[in-house]
């Protein structure tokens, strides 16, 4: 699939997701219940605001020591007989998962969540190379049966359809006779893929956290399905995103407590599983064979920048749940597997300004984002910092804005100027006032009364008042 | 108490009354108010947008008009907030971040000046009306002030105030975003709208002139009869029944 | 066991230090002490048995039944949970807490007499055979290595005779938790873990952490209780000291 996904242009794309009424009431009736359970599961700790900082501090300590826990990592994991490959890129994660694939002669591959695997597009690689593989997380399940349909959350990616258009996927696709009540759904789902997790050649999965100190990965889930994908297939691929690490044991702990709580209110998921290089001798179930696919992919460009916090993302979700341009537009309007506030900053650096350009700009800066990051990105002021690359770096902003601002430079720090611009806004505005307002404003102020009415300015500013009332010798 | 008024620009231009109820209420409450004239805007249009450059030269000028305030008081947090960011914004000269610094530890959005400063909850007030509050952004998540118009207007005589749901929800303002982001913006002002009508109210109160504009003009625009107040406005009020 | 390889680490590593602006670090690396550790303020003090009441509240909420006994009662109590899912076939642990806890009798005699079939998880039976065993078995029990009161969560580390498949495939999950075993929350279990490590002894291939059975709230967020993990799961809590 790759990171970007969906029409090409941004508007459109909007456009798409505002005429989409179920999708939008989904979504707001979703973000409710996360934010809800989010805010009771931070409640309950009584210190969330601590947890938050030793969260923010864990990832910035890891983040300043990365190659030397990535080090740690893979030593580990050799220690314990897995594989370890480091990719650079995309199409070297591809080549190197392919190329096991074929060692294997592997047939048929079962996944379970991952969104790095869909950043570097790794389903359609294999495919392409004759081998099926099969998505097994209920979402992506769903997604991938309704021909590749993209996900919109990347914790719930398929909350942009509803129960009767997953049954007609379910009919079309499998046959499927039932109604659609999610219980009977699900329990055909469940009959469906049982099989292929006993038959699947080889299983793949994400990572939510690797563990330094021991060479371990951990795996964050409600289903089962990952369990599944690491116990019965007889080997294993993990791909995990360069940055997704923690130095030891105690701080998976943290972190998986700050990831489950924000992402979906629960006090830890169904599983959380822990898993250490293949299986050990004399165990019976598990992988035979295990190979870890440590992905760069664009990440390592964040590095050494002032967007270096937006690697310290765990995937919760928290600030999607809380946007409310992501609430009014979904997912799919971003144009990227990451949504919202955490995909408007991430997309641009994994991908490229020039096709994200306006990524930066969908957000009213509201903070709401910032405020539910379980680690502290502040993620309003990353965006703030974009739309400033994109100024003086890229200078992308039109003609218009550049001149407009450099006028308000001008005008904004000369009083003179700035009484004078004051005074005649009221002027020029005021043979489009009606009744103390202006809804049909001229020039610059169209996109403004296309949409809403105007106050028009006072006759008399505030400030003449106020110097009529100075000379008036009414002062205290 | 001498008290420096930032009035902002939107308020200065678009909502002179409520510089003036701000001022009375001010000096009814014993402070000295002087309204530094040389005062243009925050700079926030240019800073929001990405142009740091330009706000430069727009926070020093304000760094320079209040330099002999002791107390700068604004009826705006989002305002006051970007007052606070000028220590950042202005980092890498260090004798004008030491003065951007003493500039955002003197400066206070109203409704904190007179609930942590003067220490006053009651100021009153009287209103009869029965309405409801918006929680500016910027004023809460930046600024952290949370409870402060709350505990002021639950002290306003016959003021019947409800709580507005989704008071989380941003209105769709942020500045340059309401007109870039025109019809996310409308969507979210409208689901402000919404929520307002939910709540029966015939009164709208904010604390910030940005988000009244645009929940007022829409409100207007889709010919609800919901009146749009600013929180100074209320509060020095001292309508009799 | 076979040793492992690396691939490509060399350059990966070195672009990374160069991105950050220094030498590559390749040891000397300490993990600061972190200014904050709320994670041990949590249930710090409680008795067993309050963490025993924490644990059985999170349980309601968490669709996990839990029952509460001593070892001599704990035969009865399994047989009853064993009655409640009407399962025939069985599949357990080959641990030696069974015959520890008095259940091996029951589970050799009792249950096959009862015309159950009830297979022990064996490390010289094929891979294959173990996994049909346990994909056909209608209950899995296991016994929680350590049990987390917060979350409601088992602890379990694999071995060889404590497959993975057998909390995993059977429909209903068993788990028998000894008292001596439950700790506050994921901090305890997790230290305890690095503690091992830290001494050089190896992590068991695969710790699952299992907080009930498995769900799903994919379809319209509406959650849905079991989905490819076990459907039903109830935690028997048995007195051991």
């Amino acid at each position: 699939m790759g990171i970007r996904i969906g029409e090409k242009e941004f508007d459109k794309r909007v456009e798409k997701g505002l005429a989409d009424s179920f999708m939008r009431s989904a979504v707001t009736e979703a973000q409710d219940r996360l934010r809800t359970g989010r805010l009771k599961a931070a409640e309950e700790l009584g210190d969330w605001e601590s947890w938050r900082d030793l969260g923010e501090e864990i990832r910035h300590h890891t983040m300043e020591n990365l190659d030397f826990y990535l080090q740690q990592l893979s030593e580990n994991v050799a220690k314990r007989g897995g594989h370890v490959f480091f990719a650079e890129t995309a199409e070297k994660a591809n080549e190197y998962i392919q190329q096991v694939v074929k060692e294997k002669q592997a047939k048929k591959v079962i996944k379970s969540k991952s969104m790095v695997t869909e950043e570097i597009g790794m389903n359609e690689a294999l495919e392409d190379n004759g081998c099926e593989v099969i998505e097994s997380d209920l979402g992506e399940y769903i997604l991938q049966m309704d021909d590749q349909d993209p996900p919109s959350h990347i914790v719930a990616p398929a909350l942009h359809k509803n129960k009767a258009q997953i049954r007609d996927v379910f009919r079309d696709k499998k046959g499927y006779v039932n109604n659609d009540i999610p219980e009977e759904m699900t329990r055909f789902a469940r009959e469906q893929l049982r099989n292929e997790f006993l038959s699947a050649d080889i299983g793949i999965t994400g990572c939510n956290f690797a563990v330094a100190e021991s060479g371990s990965i951990s795996l964050v889930t409600n289903e089962g399905n990952a369990r599944l994908v690491s116990a019965l297939p007889k080997t294993q691929i993990t791909v995990m995103g360069m940055e997704r690490i923690v130095p030891t044991w105690e701080e998976l702990d943290v972190l998986v407590s700050l990831l489950c709580r924000s992402a979906v209110g629960q006090k830890l998921t169904s599983y959380i599983t822990g898993l250490t290089g293949p299986k050990e001798d004399g165990d019976v179930d598990g992988p035979d064979e295990f190979h870890l696919v440590i992905v760069d992919n664009g990440r390592s460009n964040i590095l050494g920048t002032e967007f270096q916090e937006a690697l310290h993302c765990i995937r919760c979700a928290a600030c999607i749940n809380v946007c409310p341009v992501y609430s009014h537009i979904g997912g799919h309007a971003y144009g990227s597997i990451y949504p919202g506030p955490i995909g408007a900053v991430l997309t641009p650096l994994l991908d490229e300004y020039e096709n994200n350009k306006e990524l930066p700009y969908a957000s009213s800066l509201c903070a709401a984002c910032t405020e539910a990051c379980p680690v502290k990105i502040p993620l309003h002021e990353l965006l703030i910092k974009h739309r400033q690359k994109i100024v003086e770096e890229a200078k992308k902003t039109e003609a218009s804005e550049r001149f407009a601002m450099k006028a308000f430079e001008w005008v904004a720090s000369t009083p003179s100027l700035y009484n004078m611009g004051s005074k005649a806004a009221s002027l020029a505005m005021s043979p489009f006032t009606k009744e103390g307002n202006i809804s049909k404003g001229p020039g610059p102020l169209k996109p403004w009364t296309e949409i809403r009415d105007l106050p028009a300015p006072g006759k008399e500013r505030f400030r003449d008042w106020y110097n009529k009332r100075e000379k008036g010798g009414r002062r205290k | 108490m001498k008290v420096s008024l930032f009035v902002t620009c939107l308020t200065d231009i678009f909502y002179p009354e409520v510089g003036k109820d701000t001022v009375e209420l001010l000096e009814r409450l014993g402070c000295e108010v002087d309204f530094p004239e040389s005062q243009t805007c925050c700079g926030q249009p240019a800073f929001n947008s990405g142009y740091h450059k330009e706000s430069i030269k727009v926070a020093k000028h304000m760094v320079k008009t209040f330099e002999g305030s002791d107390y700068v008081v604004t009826p705006s947090g989002s305002c006051a907030a970007m007052l606070k960011e000028y220590e950042k914004l202005l980092a890498d000269d260090q004798a004008w971040q030491e003065k951007a610094r003493a500039l955002g530890e003197k400066t206070y959005e109203l409704t904190e000046f007179l609930v942590d400063v003067l220490n006053e909850e009651d100021v009153g007030a009287a209103f009869h009306a029965k309405a409801t509050y918006h929680t500016s952004c910027h004023m809460t998540r930046l600024l952290g002030v949370k409870d402060a118009p709350v505990k002021l207007l639950s002290k306003v005589e016959g003021l019947d105030l409800t709580s507005l749901p989704h008071g989380y929800d941003c209105c769709g303002f942020g500045g340059t975003f309401s007109v870039k982001m025109a019809l996310i913006s409308e969507q979210m002002a409208d689901a402000k709208v919404k929520h307002i009508e939910e709540t029966d109210a015939d009164v709208l109160i904010g604390a910030d002139a940005g988000c009244l504009m645009n929940i007022g003009g829409r409100l207007r625009r889709k010919g609800k009869p919901v009146k749009v107040m600013h929180i100074a406005q209320v509060l020095n009020r001292k309508e009799k029944r | 066991m076979k040793k492992g390889t690396i691939h490509h680490q060399e350059a990966f590593l070195n672009h990374i230090a160069d991105r950050l602006g220094r030498k590559r670090r390749t040891k000397g690396v300490k993990r600061p002490k972190w200014s904050t550790l709320p994670q041990w303020n949590v249930y710090q003090g409680h008795s067993p048995e309050q963490l025993v009441d924490v644990l059985k509240e999170q349980c309601q909420s968490i669709h996990t039944d839990v029952e509460e006994t001593t070892i001599r009662n704990l035969p009865h109590v399994v047989s009853e949970v064993i009655t409640r899912y009407q399962g025939k076939k069985i599949v357990t642990w080959d641990d030696p807490r069974f015959e520890e806890f008095g259940l091996q009798s029951y589970l050799e005699k009792n249950l096959p007499e009862q015309g159950a079939e009830v297979h022990v998880w064996d490390e010289n039976r094929s891979r294959e055979k173990n996994i049909q065993i346990a994909e056909r078995a209608e209950i899995g029990i296991t016994f929680s290595d350590i049990t987390l009161a917060e979350s409601g969560t088992v602890v379990l580390f694999s071995d060889k005779g404590k497959g993975r498949s057998v909390s995993l495939l059977p429909e209903n999950y068993i788990a028998i938790i000894p008292k001596s075993t439950i700790v506050p929350r994921m901090t305890q279990a997790a230290h305890e873990i690095h503690k091992r490590v830290e001494k050089g002894d190896p992590v068991a291939s695969c710790v699952n952490f299992i907080s009930g059975p498995s769900n799903s709230a994919d379809i319209e967020m509406s959650l849905v209780v079991g989905v490819h993990g076990p459907v039903k799961v109830t935690y028997v809590i048995v007195t051991d000291r």
